[in-house]
């Protein structure tokens, strides 16, 4: 059953020609359990997809569902701090913070009861590979791989049905990017549904189904 | 909560570009302190003024409409005219407890005038020649016309019919050569609250039903007067009634009709001041004897003078009198304190404008700055109302501890500054309270003009519903809670006010826009 799924969705910028689209006639569904890579060239419209998905943008034609519902019609703010993880390439963590506040805030701004925040921010940075004693640095003084490890932990902090990752890997070297792959496999199998944006081939080795953007068109390419 | 939290961190973590404006709101709150504390201090002494220069209004002759009615009557002479001055109908005490029956009157009380002569007292005048005798001469044309003629056919006589010789002084004499003024209260004995008479021996006896006065120095000296010397009065119309008067104190006229003019004696030399319970033996003992009652009414409200004027004549005071007041005297009182509480106010408006301007354009640039947290605030879920709460809760703490600090180093400051400025204000404030129970001749006990009465000790009498005057109190130190009460107000003003560029920002940044610029 699929979780996620997009219908008819088109979108062009705002400052685009009346028949400029950056996107359009996107109809997929994506399921849980299951790790999807999209691929694509610059310019293909891959991000632009991850943040219509995201709600992070609501411009858009057509209708994105999450468990059948149009996102349109739901708290875009709760959707996204409940329903989905988003992981980015910069990372985009909070620099005054340590790696376990940036993972607090997160639980924090999900409001859900959690009896000791901190203790289940450590697990998590254990979670995605890290020592904890890394839990009280700054994240500025982390490497960028240990970054982004912190990233997936906080977008797991507050147990998201669907991990969206917008090349997450880009600026990692091949090792660190097979760990961090390894991770989301590991999400996947949990039962989460998780969804990568990337131009890595290697990256296409840890996942269910890969799907190429072409200008205009999501296509399956691989099953 | 956590926003709470999230705030505190972001300043600790955050030092200098909270430093700088923690800097700017302590230079605000420095010199808003100053002004506020200069304001506060002005308004204190202000009411202080109040207190002493009430809004008092009295009852006395209209000169100028006597003068039209005179001019009127072409048979007016200065005979009649000063006869019809000396029979003027007087306010009675029973029209002045009408008008004093006001809401717009706090307290009244008035005094009686009554003319009495003295045995073996001699007036005080300067004028050798104490007749006045004035004559005139009235020349009369009459026509005549003859029986059965017309009119300017008659003839014509001019005869001197008739020639008037009078004694102006005589209509003194018959009202008595010295003025007995009756008081019931110090707080009516406003000549000596004023300053115009100081009591230079003994004093002014508290007890206001007894047979004592008090007389002038040159009065004294004339006739050999000293505290404790007695004095027989003597209705001017029966010499058969007198009245003994001990003298419990002699004072001076300070004012400067009394010292200017020229003449030899004060134009009080004549008054012996005693009580009304004396007066008022004279008029009950005799009642061909005119009294001239003098109201003083307290107004509650300097502003209700006029209204008070106009319902004094639609009670229907007669129109040879007018209501007069002491609202000039009033408003130049404290038209110099006035002037520095006009510049606190304007210096504290232009400073918390500078100051507003100032922190909004820090904000803005601080928003800038900050555009990648809010992006990434947003992307995590937090909502834009959230995301306003926690840069307002930073902007306001921030404030609010350099208001403190602000405040403590203004108050530091300002208390020499405020008092340097209003230095002459307050030690005049202090030195009338002072004078006044100098003018009275020293201790009066309690309940005294320039004192308060001890808990312990009684009341003292009051007269006819009248409240004794209030003392003028000292000036307290200048930053008090209401200058922090105001302080903190301006802080939360300054916070909001800056915090529109946050606002703005938060409200119009797209997340998706920050984190793309930022990668």
């Amino acid at each position: 059953m699929s979780i996620l799924e997009t219908k008819d969705v088109a979108y062009r910028y705002a400052d685009a020609e009346r028949d400029e689209y950056c996107l359009k006639n996107i109809n997929f569904s994506f399921e849980k359990g299951k790790c999807y890579a999209i691929k694509g060239a610059s310019g293909s419209g891959k991000t632009t997809l991850l943040s219509l998905i995201s709600g992070l943008e609501s411009k858009y034609e057509g209708q994105v569902l999450y468990n059948g519902k149009d996102i349109k019609t739901l708290n875009l703010d709760k959707y996204r701090n409940s329903d989905i993880g988003i992981v980015f390439q910069s990372y985009n963590l909070l620099p005054h913070l340590t790696a376990a506040e940036n993972i607090m805030l997160s639980m924090d701004i999900n409001g859900k009861k959690v009896q000791d925040k901190k203790l289940k921010a450590v697990e998590l940075i254990e979670q995605v590979g890290l020592k904890k004693s890394l839990a009280d640095r700054r994240v500025l003084k982390l490497s960028g791989g240990e970054q982004q490890r912190i990233a997936i932990a906080r977008s797991l902090s507050y147990d998201p049905d669907i991990i969206l990752a917008d090349e997450p890997t880009g600026n990692l070297d091949t090792q660190t990017e097979n760990d961090i792959m390894k991770i989301f496999r590991e999400l996947a199998d949990a039962g989460k549904c998780v969804i990568v944006v990337t131009h890595s081939e290697n990256v296409v080795r840890h996942v269910d189904d890969v799907f190429f953007l072409n200008n205009t068109n999501l296509s399956n390419a691989l099953t | 909560m956590y926003i709470l939290k999230n705030a505190w961190i972001s300043i600790t973590r955050n030092v200098s570009r909270n430093l700088l404006i923690g800097i700017i709101v302590v230079v605000i709150a420095v010199a808003a302190t100053i002004a506020l504390s200069i304001l506060n201090s002005a308004n204190q002494i202000v009411n202080a003024y109040n207190n002493e220069y009430e809004c008092k209004a009295t009852i006395g002759t209209n000169r100028e409409n006597l003068m039209k009615t005179f001019k009127k009557n072409e048979n007016s002479s200065a005979e009649n005219m000063i006869n019809d001055f000396a029979n003027l109908e007087q306010v009675s005490e029973d029209d002045i407890n009408k008008y004093g029956n006001s809401d717009y009157v706090k307290n009244y009380y008035y005094t009686y005038s009554v003319g009495m002569n003295a045995n073996g007292l001699s007036e005080a005048t300067d004028h050798v020649q104490k007749e006045t005798t004035e004559t005139r001469t009235e020349k009369k044309t009459t026509h005549q016309a003859p029986p059965g003629g017309h009119p300017g056919q008659g003839q014509t006589t001019t005869e001197e019919e008739t020639q008037i010789t009078k004694t102006v002084e005589n209509i003194k004499a018959q009202n008595g050569a010295f003025t007995v003024i009756g008081y019931n209260s110090y707080s009516s004995m406003s000549d000596f609250i004023d300053g115009n008479y100081t009591i230079t021996s003994g004093k002014v006896t508290s007890d206001f039903t007894s047979n004592t006065c008090v007389v002038s120095e040159e009065l004294a000296s004339l006739n050999n007067l000293s505290v404790g010397s007695k004095i027989t009065l003597v209705d001017p119309k029966n010499t058969s009634l007198t009245y003994e008067l001990e003298v419990t104190g002699i004072y001076k006229e300070n004012s400067m009709e009394a010292k200017d003019m020229g003449s030899m004696f004060s134009s009080s030399v004549n008054n012996i001041i005693t009580n009304q319970t004396v007066c008022k033996k004279f008029l009950s003992a005799d009642s061909s004897l005119k009294a001239t009652v003098t109201p003083t009414f307290v107004l509650k409200d300097k502003e209700h003078a006029e209204d008070f004027a106009n319902e004094v004549k639609a009670k229907g005071l007669n129109e040879n009198f007018e209501v007069t007041n002491n609202l000039e005297e009033v408003v130049d009182a404290a038209k110099g304190i006035d002037n520095i509480s006009s510049f606190a106010q304007t210096f504290l408006l232009i400073v918390l404008i500078i100051g507003a301007v100032v922190l909004f354009v820090i904000n803005m640039i601080n928003i800038r700055e900050r555009k990648y947290e809010i992006g990434v605030l947003r992307t995590i879920g937090m909502s834009k109302l959230k995301v306003i709460t926690q840069f307002m809760c930073e902007l306001l703490i921030v404030t609010l501890l350099s208001l403190a600090i602000g405040s403590a180093i203004g108050a530091a400051t300002s208390a020499p500054v405020a008092n340097r400025l209003l230095e002459s204000e307050i030690v005049n404030s202090q030195m009338q309270k002072e004078n006044i129970d100098k003018n009275f001749g020293g201790d009066m006990g309690p309940g005294g003009p320039g004192m308060e009465a001890p808990p312990d000790e009684p009341e003292p009498e009051k007269f006819d519903g009248m409240v004794e005057m209030k003392a003028v109190e000292d000036i307290e130190a200048v930053v008090d809670f209401i200058v922090l009460a105001e302080l903190l107000g301006i802080g939360i003003g300054l916070t909001l006010i800056s915090s529109i560029a946050s606002c703005i920002a938060i409200v119009r940044f797209k997340p998706l826009t920050i984190l793309k610029e930022r990668s």
